[in-house]
């Protein structure tokens, strides 16, 4: 069971759940017992019911705690199933949350939303701006989780949240990919699931970083120069992948990129694997800037990312000329992978009064 | 958008060329400025980088609409 505080006001009470640094330093909405219950219903789960342990404080995520972080974070009830397959894919012992929170390098779980809940979970945007702000769904989730992670996991800056500067992505971090605008299967399919299923995949990686392309149908080279600079991007040797090789990139293609790789025949797969060729860098930049990573090499060259499998490749966002990566940290007992977990829309009930404050 | 309502604050006869996605916030611009009347001609989504041939038919199929606004 969760404590109940008490205090006088609206305002009282929000001032006290900062002054517990309890929020994410935004205002939150105060969960009362009557909001926490009904976002509880809403996730059709007993209370009680455990969901997984989250590091580093290893405090256990009830469904009624993963619910007070709901309510703080601004969710509908519409959002509390994907905030539960979040949680369930961040407890995951193969996402190691708490050494993740424990890092000093600037790492936030980017959720990624894919089939039905996308449209039945409050409406998780995909295209212009879906990495935020202004989309309600994409904004509550992702700050449901890290107020999870704030909360329960008890990362808190400078003290078990050990990140030199953070990234904004700490503060919510969510979309849902394009499938409607994606020559390629959806990425949970790609990733073993049916197209009918809901899906949420987590990894831990840095603040979106730019990559432009402008696409020139005349150009034979076209897809090839597009996927050389994304690999500029996912690895460059600023990035934790070149200096320590491992860890996983994710790739956002706007639509247009997406449509430039699929009219050169390619697929999710395809492109990793050439991502993957041509993110084999020189070994003697690895042997000047490598400091203490450095490490014997065979071969002239050597590879940022252990396999093709590192890259998570979805399309979101608008058309045009800019698609995102994100590189990661390669940390971890799992080496910092991708981590999906399934959202249960069978649980769902109707909540009466929902709409209610 | 702001180059076409520019030039047509200065006098000079203006279209402005629009494509699809960003016809929206297009109308959005000229409502903001005052000047929600402003000639548009709306075009697919995308333009550039889809090749001179597409472009070059692109052309073809709004050059009318481009004098006609000019005429209107």
């Amino acid at each position: 069971m969760s404590v109940l505080l008490e205090e006088a006001s609206e305002e009282a009470a929000l001032e006290r759940l900062h002054a517990l640094d309890c929020t994410d330093g935004l205002p939150v909405v105060v969960p009362t017992p009557e909001r926490v219950d009904r976002m509880i219903l809403a996730s059709g789960l007993d209370a009680d019911l455990a969901l997984g342990e989250m590091g580093p404080a290893m405090g256990v995520a009830t469904v009624e705690k993963v619910a007070v972080a709901a309510v703080m974070a601004g969710c509908l009830p519409d959002h509390m199933p994907v905030v539960v397959g979040a949680v369930r894919a961040a407890v995951d012992p193969m996402f190691d949350l708490g050494d993740m929170q424990g890092t000093t390098h600037c790492l936030a779980p980017l959720v990624i939303v894919n089939g039905p809940a996308r449209h039945d979970c409050g409406g998780v945007a995909s295209g212009f701006g879906a990495l935020g702000p202004g989309h309600r769904a994409n904004a509550a989730i992702g700050r449901a989780l890290r107020l999870c992670m704030i909360n329960i996991g008890g990362g808190r800056p400078g003290v078990s949240d050990m990140a030199l500067h953070g990234h904004p992505g700490k503060f919510t971090y969510c979309l849902a990919e394009a499938e409607e605008h994606s020559p390629f299967p959806p990425l949970h399919v790609s990733r073993g699931y049916r197209a009918e299923d809901s899906v949420v995949t987590l990894v831990g990686c840095e603040a979106p970083h730019s990559v432009i392309y402008s696409d020139d149908a005349d150009d034979p080279e076209n897809a090839e120069k597009l996927l050389h600079v994304l690999s500029i991007g996912v690895a460059n040797l600023a990035t934790n992948h070149a200096i320590l090789g491992y860890g996983t990139a994710v790739v956002v293609l706007n639509p247009t990129h997406a449509d430039v790789l699929a009219r050169a025949n390619m697929n999710r797969e395809t492109v990793a694997k050439r991502l993957w060729e041509l993110t084999h860098l020189p070994a003697a930049d690895h042997d000047r800037y490598g400091g203490g990573f450095r490490r014997p090499f065979e071969s002239e060259t050597y590879p940022a990312f252990a396999s093709p499998d590192q890259f998570v490749i979805l399309v979101a966002g608008g058309t045009g000329l800019y698609s995102m990566v994100m590189p990661s940290w390669g940390g971890g007992a799992h080496n910092n992978c991708a981590v999906s977990a399934q959202v249960e829309l069978d649980q769902f009930c109707e909540v009466p009064g929902a709409s209610a404050s | 958008m702001r180059d076409g309502i520019n030039m047509a604050r200065n006098g000079i006869p203006s279209v402005c060329l629009i494509t699809e996605e960003f016809w929206p916030q297009a109308e959005f611009v000229a409502a903001s400025v005052g000047m929600p009347d402003i000639p548009m001609v709306r075009l697919p989504h995308p333009v550039a980088g889809t090749g001179e041939v597409r472009i070059a038919a692109i052309a073809d199929s709004i050059a009318d609409q481009i004098l006609d606004r000019f005429a209107a």
